[in-house]
């Protein structure tokens, strides 16, 4: 029997996503697929303790990259706009080391910036762009009839990304300070 | 070995330093990981993420290239400037050892 769950996460919260996943496996829930912004599919299973890892390639996977991970123990069970979901039973992980997917500080900064250069940065694109203006040309009734509706539409728009830049900016932030040497 | 080599390599992460100690023969990740494994008796372990990342960063820099395929599995071995990099990390390492042994490094 499948159950769906809600629940957002954004794309800096990555490390609280795995934590999430893992409680949902140890309560017998395995995730099947995630669809964004927010839908966790899964699938009732025996309960057990499942480390989750998210990598974020933004599509630059290969045959390689997955041979590896698999190599490492690492089972790969979908992706979602860029990011690839791994999972593997804590059993099967001897040492802490084994728990991850990234071993060392300048490969965890590195995931973080890579996430925001090639997301948080479109985010602000799109709001300063696109939002703004149109925002803008709402309260200034250019649309004609259809104004306030847009305004309304743009209005909720700007709140929701200035929240989501804001926020994610600063959490991206804290991961790399925390992984900075 | 040029500047820009010397500053993303010279000190490296210590992942980065038993990868290219590793490749002094040819191997794909996982063998490096457990090579490394046994070297440092569990000490050192290397994920699956960072030694792919590594080994995609040192091949486009040129440290270590391409040598064959195995099922899937890429297998690289050191470059010339690859083995420059590991022997001017290997000094340095050196002189860290004898340093905090209290010995002097002479010249």
């Amino acid at each position: 029997m499948g159950k769906l769950k809600i629940r957002f996460f954004t794309i800096a919260d990555y490390e609280d996503e795995e934590l999430w996943l893992r409680k949902q496996h140890q309560n017998g829930l395995k995730l099947v697929k995630m669809t964004p912004p927010c839908f966790y599919k899964f699938e009732e299973c025996e309960p057990e303790d499942v480390i989750y890892r998210l990598d974020y390639k933004n599509g630059a996977q290969t045959e390689e990259y997955l041979q590896m991970l698999k190599d490492f123990g690492w089972e790969y069970f979908t992706h979602c706009v860029g990011w690839l979901y791994f999972r593997k039973p804590a059993s099967a992980a001897k040492t802490e080391g084994e728990e991850e997917l990234f071993s060392d500080n300048a490969s965890r900064v590195d995931m973080a910036e890579k996430v925001a250069r090639t997301r948080l940065i479109p985010l602000m694109v799109i709001f300063l762009c696109c939002v703004i203006p149109n925002l803008i040309n709402a309260a200034n009734g250019v649309m004609g009839r259809l104004s306030t509706f847009f305004g309304v539409f743009f209005g909720a728009m700007f709140g929701i990304y200035l929240f989501m830049i804001i926020y994610s900016g600063i959490k991206l932030n804290r991961i790399r300070e925390k992984y900075k040497d | 070995m040029n500047d820009k080599i010397k500053r993303i390599y010279v000190p490296m992460t210590e992942s980065g330093f038993y990868i290219l100690f590793c490749l002094q023969t040819p191997q794909h990740g996982y063998g490096i990981s457990q090579q490394v494994r046994r070297l440092t008796g569990g000490a050192v372990v290397i994920g699956a993420g960072t030694m792919y990342g590594t080994l995609s960063k040192m091949e486009k820099d040129g440290l270590i290239r391409f040598y064959s395929e195995e099922d899937k599995r890429r297998l690289y071995q050191l470059t010339e400037l690859g083995r420059e990099v590991l022997e001017t990390e290997i000094k340095r390492i050196e002189r860290l050892y004898k340093n905090s042994r209290g010995e002097n490094i002479d010249g």
